[in-house]
């Protein structure tokens, strides 16, 4: 555990967890469901820039802001054509909303695999310099951006939450939504917030995370199940717990297969949702036990 | 209970007033109503096996077929009825498969053997997934199920020495039922009758007692636990008979191809066998049936779609999820109703016994 490389490896794998959990956290908060279709728009990010600047030839920012634009197109698309209807037909039945969502996250990750074709391509860098030398290990270009974007994210998110008038207002549903919306307030101008912000923050993440082992159409779905574990690890109580519980996912991903073999990852993954879901489900930071 | 329970169904099924599809589901043994799916079940599989005759091809078209429907049946149960979604649907009917293939390859005994183990061991696996969620929301479940499922198909490439790694299981032994080995065209036939067997006894255990209590308790899971059933426990119930069904799928198409691989059941399965019953229709067992004839039929057996069959498929649930959530059954059986109802009444919504049910109605009404 001490090869610094593999250090800086967890860190950014755990700071693309954390911020796939932060984008479930928001949708949470402002919807009061898991938006499982996380990964695949993360993915969608990812290959979509990729496919744009490999197959379409574009330069690479116009590629990176087509590619988001799908992203939030395609979370905007989510709340007011799919869950919004089916909450509204079915009285905010919890099943219906899962089905809904599956549906979605299968229906985003066949559509990449048609679009963009079901091969694994590399990630876009979106920055170009030298290898900063830690010791004596190297840290990437992409996996710097992918540090300083967490954070910037991470605190804007935090701030946004705890100044912005529709962030207080998505915290306030998240609290209570019942009383939020007799109060009269705008739950469903927040609802759609919540999922565009949210599906923001995954596009981000794929973006930047696509670099270090390249995206393909299945990618995703790994993603969506590595996000939300991050987010039940972590806990809900405050904006930073998803990052904790983003790390220690991370480093599991990166550690786990050093010492144990690379299938093992998936079984130990497997465990720790089984003991977390079995014992201690409201995750290390908690304000209040979700049921 | 048996005195209790068609009242709780009623009110369940009155409690959603704002929907057309509401009606208390005690209409059950009349008879009448028992036999005309079956038999019309009877009469299409009869003419698709005709139509399939001794042609290859269509034989493993038939059989992915029945394994489709197996698999969704097996789902039907905890989804439907009970109202939890589990995810690792392909891993159960991996293990069907596998337990067919290990059978073979290691022991002398009859293939019947595993066909007989991977129900159990499926059905201790899904109640050991639904254990550590049970006070949980579904998403949970559902989360946990998946990284099962993800996490079987890695051990079934990772265990060599008990999957055969990567290569799968192949040369599998013929079926064989007292001496008596059956070709394809007979496995298929037996097959097919598997498949009416267990959506008929499924379409009956939904109408039994216990099936409108777990009805009830996917609805009403207060009043449920009110009457002194443990909704947990019920819950983990039908996790465990959906599983066991499921790997039965498994067990059938190892036996009929005579081979796995980790690769015959992927995680796209878990999704196609969501799809299934909401395609055919939620209200009845038969839905899962016909919804996997269209997915077969859509992915791989309809040409324009050989590349986008999925992708139709899932955006064509989407749809039917938005504005037909009866799905093909529950449709023809409106209209049905619309017509025999004369001009006048077919106008006014009806309720239709054979799909009016509180299973039907979260995602539709």
């Amino acid at each position: 555990m001490t090869d610094v490389q593999l250090w800086l490896s967890a860190a950014e794998v755990g700071c693309f967890f954390g911020l796939l959990a932060l984008a479930y956290l928001l949708i949470l908060e402002g919807a009061g469901f898991f938006n499982f279709a996380l990964g695949p728009y993360a993915m969608v990010a990812g290959l979509g820039t990729t496919w744009l600047v490999i197959e379409k030839e574009l330069s690479l920012w116009p590629a990176v802001a087509v590619a988001v634009l799908i992203v939030v197109a395609l979370a905007a698309v989510t709340e007011l054509l799919v869950v919004r209807p089916i909450e509204a037909r079915t009285g905010g039945n919890e099943l219906s909303a899962l089905v809904a969502v599956a549906a979605i996250l299968f229906a985003v990750e066949q559509g990449a695999g048609y679009v963009f074709g079901r091969r694994q391509l590399p990630g876009q860098l979106l920055v170009r310099f030298d290898p900063i030398e830690i010791g004596d290990a190297f840290l990437q270009p992409s996996a710097a951006l992918l540090l300083a974007v967490t954070v910037v994210v991470f605190v804007a998110v935090a701030a946004w939450l705890r100044l912005g008038g529709t962030g207080r207002l998505l915290r306030a549903i998240g609290d209570n939504k019942e009383a939020a919306a007799v109060l009269g307030l705008p739950v469903s101008r927040a609802r759609l917030t919540a999922f565009v912000i949210g599906g923001l923050v995954a596009a981000a993440a794929g973006l930047l995370y696509a670099p270090k082992a390249g995206v393909g159409f299945e990618s995703g779905l790994t993603w969506t199940l590595n996000g939300f574990l991050a987010l039940v690890v972590g806990g809900t109580g405050t904006v930073w717990a998803p990052l904790i519980g983003g790390l220690l996912v991370g480093g599991v991903q990166v550690f786990v297969p050093y010492y144990l073999g690379s299938a093992a990852p998936n079984y130990v993954i497997l465990g720790i949702a089984l003991v977390f879901f079995a014992f201690r489900p409201e995750g290390l930071f908690s304000r209040r036990i979700r049921t | 209970m048996t005195a209790v329970t068609p009242e709780v169904g009623g009110t369940a099924g009155g409690s959603s007033a704002g929907g057309p599809a509401a009606g208390p589901p005690g209409t059950r043994g009349t008879g009448v109503r028992v036999w005309p799916p079956l038999g019309l079940a009877a009469v299409v599989a009869a003419l698709l096996l005709v139509w399939v005759g001794s042609n290859g091809y269509r034989q493993d078209l038939g059989v992915l077929a029945a394994t489709y429907a197996l698999i969704a049946l097996g789902m039907y149960v905890p989804f439907v009825m009970a109202g939890s979604l589990s995810l690792a649907y392909s891993a159960y009917a991996g293990i069907g498969a596998y337990a067919v293939g290990i059978v073979s390859r290691d022991t002398g005994w009859p293939l019947w053997v595993g066909w007989l183990a991977a129900p159990l061991v499926s059905a201790a696996l899904a109640v050991v997934l639904g254990l550590a969620t049970r006070r949980l929301s579904g998403f949970y479940l559902g989360a946990v199920t998946l990284l099962f499922a993800t996490a079987f198909e890695t051990w079934l490439v990772d265990a060599d020495g008990i999957t055969d790694g990567s290569r799968g299981i192949g040369g599998i032994r013929n079926l064989s039922v007292f001496g008596w080995s059956p070709d394809r065209s007979q496995q298929l036939i037996m097959a097919t009758v598997l498949v009416l067997a267990v959506a008929f006894a499924l379409d009956r255990l939904r109408q039994s007692p216990w099936g409108v209590l777990v009805r009830t308790m996917r609805e009403v899971p207060a009043v449920v636990e009110a009457t002194g059933v443990r909704v947990p426990v019920l819950n983990l119930v039908a996790l465990g008979i959906g599983a066991g069904i499921a790997s039965l799928g498994g067990c059938l198409f190892a036996s009929f191809v005579r081979g796995v691989t980790p690769e015959t059941f992927t995680v796209n399965i878990v999704f196609l066998a969501i799809f299934m019953p909401l395609i055919g229709g939620v209200g009845t067992p038969w839905g899962a049936v016909v919804g996997a004839l269209v997915v077969v039929e859509l992915t791989l057996n309809f040409p324009a779609f050989s590349d986008s069959g999925t992708l139709v498929l899932s955006l064509g649930v989407l749809v039917i999820l938005l504005v037909a959530p009866r799905g093909l059954l529950g449709y023809l059986d409106a209209l049905r109703n619309r017509l025999a109802a004369g001009p006048l009444t077919g106008l006014l919504p009806r309720s239709s016994p054979g799909s009016s049910s509180p299973a039907g109605r979260s995602s539709d009404g």
